[in-house]
């Protein structure tokens, strides 16, 4: 029997209508470093962490530090981070603009591969990390909102930015005295 | 240093030359000395001149060499400072590798994922103890892979209740098997075998995802959990917070349908979950040699654009297998199954707040429930449920936190009936299984129900549960519940 289904019409007209594009990357570093810092050039940060700044920042952010996932650059009014947490089970990579202030500025979701959980990229989720800064309550359900349906990915990434911050006030904003 | 010392022998050389000269000029001077004395005096005077300029000359020289010898090694000392700034950069970056994410390498490791997740129980009704049982309830491991940038693999494998042989009660199940291929932005395909987009928990079961140590009736027996069908379907969600999902998947069968059972189906609120009793819930499918000559259709709607809020809905209709037709009366027309649902839930700081409806149909049943008169189990034409729930954090330390909360449900798996007065069942203390002295009374199919209780996550990945729930109708189901879930 041919099944008298009127939807069978919609996946056609959705291959109709979709262009294939680059989906699961939905920026690339270089377009998120312009999105938020124009056209000036920044200089590579080099960010190496004693084993003594590494704790410090485990224990002020509370979530563990990988050695060399964070990227950073200097740019003229601020700072831009790469950094990537796990999601449910694969990574998520996001860009993170600080202000010179060390205050957040914006937040962009560069890669999400996972089949749940992108609702991450929605704006105003996002935008509720704007203006925090190191010392700010930056936690699921203390200064963050979730999203339900993407709980752990939401979750992570609010880890990670609360790692960033305790980064940069321990490794970045005091850098070590010269050797 | 060594520049001073070799200019300072080089100068003493040069003195010992001119003395040297100055002797033998001397000698031949003293060899004729009347006649050519003046002329002699004058050569030499000459000839110190000629050398002491040559002098000059060669200091001149040592010192430009001096200069060029200073220059040369600060040069080198710069070199040296630039190329160890340059390994300590080297160092501070990791190879470009390593640096992101999407770069997936040539193993087979590099694009697959492993997770799981498993639940634990153990459940005592409080006035039938004799009935408390404990429960490896599901455990459950996913294998994923990423075959580029825009497709993947994704699938989950269960073993429910331990133990999975003829002889035993545990189940081996494929949950989910499918490729998403993603378009755009906002829509991907994907084909196989996979969970439906209804309510808040079909999609996202894992027990870290719920309150109470059993997932809630109306998300159970009103709405199958985990309720996965065959099929495909187009998803994504748009930057403003629109999540959409539509479909064309397997449908569901009655023609299996137990109007005849000899005992209740279930004589514990455990087994209502697990015996596939409610009206989805026993005519699913789940991709098993499905009876696929009639497809359903779903669409689901959500809007997550506001942080912390969640509202959606989906419906779901489709022509079932006909339940098996009485001798002498045709069934005509189809059996139509529809299923609608919404939710919404709202988690402002340290609150969790989430309600949920949900409504299933069957049409063109009575000349099937009519020829099965007296029947305890005739298939419902409307079944329904909803609940309300709200919980909220009172502790949180490092990764620890306890969130109490309270739910309040109501569910019918049978409002309504077309051609029977709805299910006949014994009445009173009758038997309720095959083994011998096992009496009670024979449930009835809906109840309202509280829970009270509360998750301590020792991580967002690991929780511990405990619960009361008490029934109103089924007052012997009212049960004490310890749950261990972990999920990753």
């Amino acid at each position: 029997m041919i099944p008298s289904s009127r939807l069978l019409f919609l996946p056609l007209a959705a291959i109709a209508v979709c262009a294939p594009a680059q989906a699961t990357v939905y920026l690339s570093v270089d377009e998120a470093q312009k999105l938020m810092f124009g056209e000036q050039a920044l200089m590579p940060l080099p960010v190496v962490l004693t084993p003594e700044q590494t704790a410090a920042i485990e224990q002020d952010a509370g979530t563990k530090v990988y050695p060399g996932s964070l990227r950073a650059w200097k740019a003229a009014d601020g700072y831009f981070f790469v950094d990537a947490v796990i999601g449910k089970h694969d990574l998520i990579t996001y860009a993170v603009a600080l202000g010179a202030d060390g205050k957040v500025r914006q937040l962009e979701i560069l890669e999400y591969r996972e089949a749940y959980g992108s609702e991450v990229r929605n704006p105003r989720w996002r935008a509720q990390f704007n203006g925090k800064q190191h010392g700010d309550s930056v936690r699921i359900g203390d200064g963050i909102q979730n999203i339900s349906g993407a709980t752990l990915s939401s979750e992570h990434i609010t880890d990670g930015i609360r790692r960033l911050l305790a980064t940069y006030a321990i490794a970045i904003a005091q850098p070590p005295a010269q050797r | 240093m060594k520049i001073q010392s070799k200019s300072g022998r080089n100068q003493s050389g040069v003195k010992l030359l001119i003395a040297a000269a100055v002797l033998s000029a001397s000698a031949t001077a003293a060899a004729d000395p009347a006649a050519n004395s003046a002329a002699v005096e004058q050569q030499l005077e000459q000839k110190v001149d000629e050398m002491s300029q040559q002098l000059q000359e060669l200091k001149a020289q040592l010192e430009q060499l001096k200069a060029q010898n200073q220059a040369l090694s600060q040069q080198q000392q710069q070199t040296q400072q630039v190329v160890q700034q340059q390994a300590a950069q080297q160092q501070a970056q990791p190879p470009p590798q390593a640096q992101t994410a999407s770069v997936r390498g040539s193993s087979l490791f590099d694009n697959l994922s492993l997770w799981g997740y498993g639940e634990v129980y153990y459940t005592r009704p409080i006035h039938e103890p004799n009935r408390t049982e404990a429960d490896l309830a599901r455990a459950v491991f996913g294998i994923g892979y990423t075959f580029d940038d825009r497709t993947s693999f994704n699938s989950e494998y269960e073993v429910e209740h331990a133990v999975s042989s003829a002889s035993d009660v545990g189940e081996f199940e494929v949950e989910q098997f499918y490729v998403d291929h993603q378009l755009t932005d906002w829509a991907t395909v994907r084909g196989g075998l996979f969970l439906m987009p209804f309510g808040l928990l079909n999609e996202h079961h894992e027990p870290t995802n719920f309150y109470g140590v059993q997932r809630n009736f109306v998300e159970t027996l009103i709405i199958p959990s985990t309720w996965r069908e065959g099929g495909f379907n187009f998803h994504g969600n748009t930057d403003i917070g629109i999540g959409w999902n539509v479909g064309l998947t397997t449908g569901q069968d009655l023609s299996k349908w137990n109007y005849a059972p000899e005992f209740p189906q279930y004589i514990t609120a455990l087994d209502m979950e697990d015996n596939d009793v409610a009206p989805l819930q026993a005519s699913h499918q789940e991709l098993a040699l499905a009876n696929a000559s009639h497809l359903a259709e779903y669409a689901a709607l959500s809007y997550t654009g506001v942080p912390g809020l969640n509202v959606g809905a989906a419906a779901f209709t489709g022509n079932a297998e006909k339940v098996a037709a009485p001798p002498n009366a045709p069934i005509n027309g189809d059996q139509r199954i529809t299923l609608w649902e919404t939710h919404a839930r709202w988690t402002p700081g340290k609150f969790d707040l989430s309600a949920l409806y949900a409504h299933g149909s069957i049409t063109n049943l009575a000349v099937a429930n009519a020829s099965n008169p007296g029947s305890p189990n005739p298939i419902p034409s409307a079944f329904y449920g909803y609940y309300a729930q709200g919980a909220y954090t009172v502790w949180q330390n490092n990764t620890y936190r306890i969130s109490p909360f309270v739910r309040w449900e109501k569910y019918s798996m049978g409002s309504r009936y077309e051609g029977s007065p709805g299910p006949i069942l014994p009445q009173g203390f009758v038997p309720v299984s095959a083994n011998p002295g096992d009496y009670g009374y024979w449930p009835v199919n809906h109840d309202r129900v509280w829970t009270y209780g509360a998750n301590f996550y020792v991580t967002p990945h690991v929780v511990l549960k405990a619960d009361y729930q008490s029934f109103q109708q089924n007052s012997n189901f009212s049960r004490f519940d310890l749950g261990l879930g972990l999920g990753f």
